[in-house]
């Protein structure tokens, strides 16, 4: 298996009576609940964070986008790649991913990509999410009736402009473009291309049709999940596909102490903050007008009216032990935490794991505990699973003596400066 | 309210339809749910004219015609033209509801020669920074065009009114699907500089509770029109065609019946 540390970068200092003074914690949450000065701090823990999970040997570092938003502090993961690219030496860099809708001309996130992918020495994932209501239609303004249209045009265009080494012109329904020949150009041909979706079959035969990566990215858990994935897994095999676990990822909420009742003790309270306040979404800005299919329409009013809640905050109301087992979180002692790892990877059958070890206001050192228990004492107990496939989804680095080194960052730098530049930065 | 179908002249589509009555042809353009629940007032207006209510495309049995139009008001207001030729109808009164009044406008607009007389009823398509209104496509899933209805009670009554609970559903989800293809992500349509074209006399009726297009919208359609008489329906919500067939079906008779047509050249 491969393990990746993902962080959704969310913001630590939402209220105590947040919920009820909020109707949204995206689209319309309230913007003065923003400090830029406190975000300075936030932005660099979070990031020293992902630097700190390459020490400790994950395979991938994962980002994301959002938009408006109070839990996803990365309106574009280009620029947390960007640093990556230059802080880290050896781990994937996830980015998971870029709605591609938004982007106006699409060729932008084709540049901006195959940038990420030389800067880093070729560890680029690149993630491809149609994305969700909330960003694309109500935080960008996009046209629900002609985003997929438009996801799917961009799409082609990208993968061209990546794949076609002369120049040509683009007569698309959305997208004009005279000249298209671009300028960085991705080392892998293409970066390795990972799906990010919510269930719907359109995707799983988008990723069948093209060989891609599906990334089953809810916050719901790997019990719930399983029932998808194994739809997922039907519909590979139905579409002629060659079981591969490595074709599939899956997000899970991780936390590990020394024992369960210290899991408990620690880590509750900022699980709870994620799954009340970052989770509090306002239903109307979760499905607009013509988002989903009418299939997948039909298919939800179904599974509803059996009874399945379809709330993106309800393990809210759950006890601890009552998260564990329903599979919100993988949560308690080394064994615990193992054990609970081995039921995720038998029934969703998937070989990358996006580990969200840090959630809600988890602070710093905190996380690194966990992560460090999890990296040093649960991951080697179960790599071995999948051992026998063979990864097509990661990315294919340059030899590491080709690869340029970065100039190390001093932290006595500031220092050093001469009293000069001193004058004009405090001046500034 | 019985639909037929009628291959459309100069274009792909069929058009479904339901047409009533005796006297002056007048075309009904519907609102955001399409032709649910307008029976009653379709009843009212065919007491009167030849009523002539289309279902567009993208709402209703034209669902999946969606993807033919392009967002912008060209290619609905070539279908109305084409669909009245195919009708043999050069000239007729028309009266829209909603996003149907905006149709109604562009038809007018664009083809001054074809509307006699025209009634907008909330007309959508015009957006005022300063006034406050409900965003008709950011509802609870569970109820998706209740900013529509003067109650919940009532969108359940009319939604639903005996069908099986998922079609009903699926068609409402369907028409807001439809809906906000023209209207996303506000409803400001670029038709402003356009309702100096309109050359027929028309009917502005707003209503005293909607939600979706408040009040003083009314003066904003009745400003930019040359000849445009205002009316407000006291106690209705958006889609008083629905709910309030008896004052929907008088006040848009009562207009094109007296209408002084001799004010237009």
């Amino acid at each position: 298996m491969k393990f990746h540390w993902f962080n959704l970068m969310p913001w630590p200092y939402l209220p105590d009576d947040f919920t009820e003074k909020n109707r949204s914690v995206w689209v319309d949450v309230d913007s003065r609940l923003f400090d830029a000065r406190k975000a300075n701090r936030v932005y660099n823990d979070y990031l020293d964070l992902l630097e700190f999970a390459e020490d400790q040997g994950f395979d991938g570092l994962g980002i994301n986008e959002h938009h408006q938003n109070a839990y996803g502090l990365m309106p574009s993961p280009q620029l947390m790649a960007a640093t990556l690219a230059r802080r880290t030496r050896e781990a994937s860099i996830l980015l998971l991913g870029q709605s591609l809708a938004l982007y106006d001309p699409p060729t932008r996130v084709a540049e901006e990509m195959a940038m990420i992918d030389c800067m880093s020495g070729a560890r680029l994932i690149s993630g491809f999410p149609v994305g969700s209501s909330m960003d694309d239609n109500y935080a960008c303004g996009v046209n629900p009736a002609t985003l997929r249209e438009k996801y799917l045009e961009a799409h082609a265009l990208v993968k061209r402009a990546w794949a076609d080494p002369d120049v040509f012109a683009w007569n698309g329904k959305h997208y004009k473009l005279r000249y298209v020949n671009l300028w960085p150009r991705p080392i892998q041909t293409p970066p390795p291309i990972w799906i990010p979706g919510g269930g719907s079959v359109e995707t799983w035969d988008f990723c069948a049709e093209h060989h891609y990566n599906y990334s089953y990215l809810s916050f719901q858990g790997y019990v719930r999940g399983a029932q998808l994935m194994q739809g997922f897994w039907q519909r590979m095999e139905a579409l002629g596909q060659e079981f591969n676990p490595y074709q599939a990822a899956f997000a899970q909420q991780i936390c590990v102490a020394e024992t369960d009742a210290e899991a408990q003790r620690l880590y509750e309270k900022h699980a709870r903050y994620f799954f009340s306040r970052c989770l509090h979404v306002y239903p109307g800005f979760a499905d607009a007008p013509g988002y989903r299919t009418e299939a997948t329409i039909r298919a939800g009013l179904t599974s509803q009216m059996a009874g399945q809640s379809s709330a993106l905050n309800q393990a809210a109301a759950l006890s601890w032990p009552e998260m564990i087992e329903r599979g919100f979180l993988i949560a308690g002692s080394v064994d615990s935490v193992c054990e609970q790892m081995e039921r995720l990877a038998t029934t969703l059958k998937c070989g990358h794991l996006v580990c969200l070890l840090h959630f809600g206001d988890m602070p710093t050192e905190l996380c690194r505990y966990s992560t460090e228990l999890f990296a040093r004492r649960v991951i080697p107990k179960v790599r071995h699973i999948w051992n026998d496939y063979e990864d097509h989804w990661s990315p294919r680095p340059m030899p590491r003596e080709d690869r340029a080194v970065p100039r190390t960052v001093s932290t006595g730098a500031a220092n050093a400066r001469p009293a000069a530049v001193h004058a004009a930065g405090s001046r500034a | 309210m019985n639909l037929t179908t009628l291959k459309v002249a100069n274009s792909e589509l069929t058009v479904h339809y339901a047409r009533a009555g005796h006297g002056a042809p007048l075309l009904f353009l519907h609102g955001m749910l399409g032709l649910v629940a307008f029976d009653a007032a379709f009843e009212r207006l065919a007491a009167h004219f030849d009523v002539i209510a289309p279902t567009a495309p993208g709402w209703g049995p034209a669902k999946d015609d969606l993807p033919l139009m392009d967002e912008g008001p060209l290619d609905l207001t070539l279908h109305h033209c084409d669909l009245l030729d195919t009708l043999g109808l050069t000239r007729v009164n028309v009266a829209g509801a909603g996003i149907g009044a905006w149709m109604a406008a562009e038809l007018a607009a664009i083809a001054p020669s074809r509307v006699a007389r025209l009634v907008l009823v909330n007309p959508l398509g015009l957006w005022l920074d300063n006034v406050k209104n409900d965003d008709p496509f950011a509802v609870h899933p569970g109820m998706p065009s209740e900013s529509l209805f003067s109650s919940p009670a009532s969108r359940k009554q009319y939604i639903f009114g005996g069908r099986d609970k998922v079609d009903a559903h699926v068609d409402e989800l369907l028409s807001l699907r439809a809906s906000a293809k023209f209207l996303w992500p506000l409803p400001d349509t670029g038709i402003k500089k356009r309702l100096m074209r309109i050359k027929a006399p028309t009917l502005i009726v707003t209503s005293e509770h909607d939600r979706v297009v408040p009040a003083p919208y009314g003066p904003a359609w009745q400003s930019a029109i040359a000849h445009a008489a205002l009316t407000v329906l006291p106690g209705a919500g958006h889609l008083p065609e629905i709910e309030q067939p008896d004052a929907f079906a008088r006040v848009v008779g009562d207009f094109i019946r007296n209408a002084a047509v001799a004010a237009v050249a």
